[in-house]
């Protein structure tokens, strides 16, 4: 199998960073993967796409994350960690398995709900948070990947909008369902506490706690990821009353 | 899809609505209560620490549907929308966060149609001379609503005079928040028809100009910024500061006097000692023609002991949908006058909007169908109830 990243960086950055540094390799694994799954899921988009000009847009967006995967192993490198990264971790798995349930039904539209307004509202929030605070080159890094993430959700929401223009309850009635798997499993992931055991993407136990330390929270980064979904459907045009009832109605 | 969800989303389009209230929650119960709704039935409510550490990241939105009818046949069909400012942060810290906030909850009323639109509680507060700062509209008109508000403040302080054969013409007034929109409403209806009036309240610039306008018509006022000045003599009392939560302690006030506490949140210390002294909570009136929450908040989103009870302030864009008015009928701090607050009760009261029943902490304060009310009981203290809540 061909390797998913190209890694380009040398470990000039080596700061001192050394007790927050494995604090920020457990940030950068988990976004790490999140980008290689980010990456696998446009790579399997481009199969079920007719159009070839949608084929060559999957496969650079695909291409486009697995640079920022780099991006994030480069950032490791520069504060001396190693950031492994686990695309079959337990919720990263489940949401991949989602995704693969959209591609099997060859539909399109159920994909790009996933990728772009679930988990990229996910990437942006949580890397905009991350940007904020992470020092240096970390910081800059996580920001501009956030900005990027952003655009990726500006593309599919002319698309999404005129499909829901086609049959607003239908989609809506999609959205829910998806919501119902992907936003449950996020939900679970971005829980203020684990409590369903080790994520499998942690180098150690479980960083959430010690979030703090380099003034995150478990809490902030799951609050900041559910308003951006908010606002991603508020933009869909679907009813504000009922996307509310769909994120308080999910897991803590 | 759930059914209370499927339900919610083919109500139609949003165009159909006439009106929107924009609100937020007075406490963390209240806010508890409204998520426990949202969340059915069926799941465990969330902890109360997941609930303060998830509703400040709700961005403003529509939370239900409601239909108001009138007595005379009208209906109207409106959204309330709540702006979720979290109810520990209504302090002047957050008033850039609040006003975006509030901002963000105009342009859902905006974005659904609604003709009008009333701003309960302080979003009034926040926008009020910031009007220029809501999103742009064309047929959306906004009130504060605070025009019924003094309307039932002031039918409230009335009734509960007759209840208790007091002769207002003989009483002492004390305005707490005096110079504020509500306040200076009140000290328009009401100076004219009482033996003094004490303003109070923390700009003693602003109390100095109201006092001129009252004593220009022949009433006899006194101001101060510190209550313990003057409030002894006081056997009526009208608090409505903007307080960012109950933390007025009123201080020495005549023996047996008549309280309205007319603030969101209220402004009512638990710890004042009002030993002796009749509370009740002002600015309430109720729908008599009918009041339908979809999804079901009744006793939620209006948590009152009495059915179909509503914020003055709320009522008011009601009221104005009923009547096909769609104007901005109150705007602008300090212009609520006498004429305005009777043509306002008059289109109320025409819809079947009424005075609410009188009520504080302890409950009803009308007792039974003499009308006798109950005294404040010597060992509690006004609101403790309300804040235990
Ligand atoms: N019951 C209802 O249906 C209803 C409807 C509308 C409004 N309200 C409530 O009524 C209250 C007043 O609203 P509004 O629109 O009149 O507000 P407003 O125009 O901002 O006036 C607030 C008044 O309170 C005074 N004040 C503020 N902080 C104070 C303090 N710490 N001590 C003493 N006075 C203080 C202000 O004067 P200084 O700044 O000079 O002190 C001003 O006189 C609020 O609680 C609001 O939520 C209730
Ligand atoms: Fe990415
Ligand atoms: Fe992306």
């Amino acid at each position: 199998m061909e390797p998913l990243i190209d890694v380009k960086a040398s470990p000039m950055e080596c700061t001192s960073l050394s007790t927050s540094a494995p604090i920020w390799q457990d940030i950068l694994a988990q976004a790490m993967t999140g980008e290689l799954l980010a990456a696998m899921n446009y790579a399997s988009l481009s199969e079920i796409c007719d159009d070839p000009a949608e084929v060559a847009d999957a496969l650079e967006h695909a291409q486009g994350e697995r640079g920022h995967a780099a991006a994030f192993a480069a950032e490791g490198i520069k504060i001396g960690v190693d950031v492994p990264s686990n695309v079959d971790a337990k919720h990263w798995k489940r949401l991949r398995d989602a995704f693969l349930r959209c591609i099997a039904e060859r539909d399109f539209i159920g994909c790009l709900i996933v990728q772009e307004i679930m988990l990229e509202s996910f990437a942006v929030a949580s890397y905009s948070r991350v940007g904020k605070v992470a020092p240096g080159s970390l910081g800059k890094t996580f920001a501009r990947i956030a900005a990027e993430e952003e655009d990726h959700v500006d593309h599919a929401m002319s698309i999404l909008r005129a499909e829901r223009a086609l049959a607003a309850q239908r989609f809506d009635d999609k959205v829910y369902r998806l919501h119902l798997e992907v936003m449950t499993t996020l939900a679970q992931m971005l829980a203020k506490e684990c409590k369903d055991g080790h994520c499998e993407v942690c180098h150690a136990s479980c960083v959430k706690p010690r979030l703090f330390d380099v003034s995150l929270s478990a809490a902030e980064l799951r609050g900041a990821s559910l308003r951006q979904y908010l606002r991603t459907l508020d933009m869909l045009g679907i009813p504000g009353e009922v996307t509310l009832s769909w994120v308080t109605q999910l897991p803590v | 899809m759930g059914d209370s969800v499927a339900c919610v989303a083919r109500r139609g389009p949003a165009s159909e609505v006439d009106f929107a209230l924009i609100g937020h929650q007075e406490s963390w119960r209240a806010a508890a209560d409204v998520l426990a709704v949202l969340r059915g039935p069926e799941r465990t409510p969330l902890p109360d620490d997941e609930i303060k550490d998830l509703l400040p990241w709700i961005p403003p939105r529509a939370v239900c549907h409601l239909n108001v009818g009138s007595i005379v046949g009208a209906k109207a069909r409106g959204l309330y929308i709540d702006s979720f400012i979290p109810p520990d942060r209504l302090e002047a810290a957050y008033v850039h966060e609040n006003i975006a906030r509030v901002r963000g909850a105009a342009a859902c009323a905006i974005n659904t149609g609604a003709k009008i639109v009333s701003l309960g509680g302080f979003s009034s507060i926040l926008i009020e001379g910031n009007f220029d700062q809501l999103p742009e509209r064309h047929d959306t008109a906004f009130t504060t609503g605070n025009t019924l508000t003094v309307a039932f403040i002031v039918q409230g302080i009335k009734k509960l005079c007759a209840l208790e054969g007091r002769n207002l013409q003989r009483s002492t007034l004390l305005i707490v928040g005096a110079t504020g929109d509500v306040g200076s409403g009140c000290a328009h209806c009401l100076a004219p028809m009482v033996k003094r009036v004490l303003l109070s309240a923390r700009n003693v610039e602003r109390l100095r100009r109201l006092a001129a306008e009252l004593q220009a018509q022949g009433v006899q006022v006194e101001i101060a910024t510190s209550l313990q000045r003057f409030s002894a003599e006081a056997d009526l009392v009208i608090c409505a500061a903007s307080l960012a939560s109950p933390s007025l302690l009123l201080g020495q006030i005549a023996p047996g006097a008549l309280v309205c506490d007319a603030g969101y949140p209220k402004n009512l210390s638990p710890r004042a000692e009002l030993l002796g002294a009749t509370v009740f909570f002002g600015g309430l009136g109720q729908i008599t023609g009918g009041l339908r929450f979809a999804p079901d908040f009744h006793g939620i989103l209006n948590r009152h002991p009495f059915p179909d009870v509503v914020h003055g302030c709320l009522l008011e864009g009601m009221a104005l949908a009923l009547e096909g008015r769609f104007e901005p009928f109150s705007q602008g701090r300090g212009s609520i006058t006498r004429e305005r607050v009777e043509e306002m009760e008059a289109i109320a009261a025409r819809h079947g909007i009424c005075l609410a029943p009188l009520y504080n902490a302890d409950g009803p304060v009308e007792d039974g169908p003499h009308g006798q009310t109950e005294k404040q009981p010597m060992q509690e203290t006004a609101g403790q109830k309300w804040i235990r809540e």
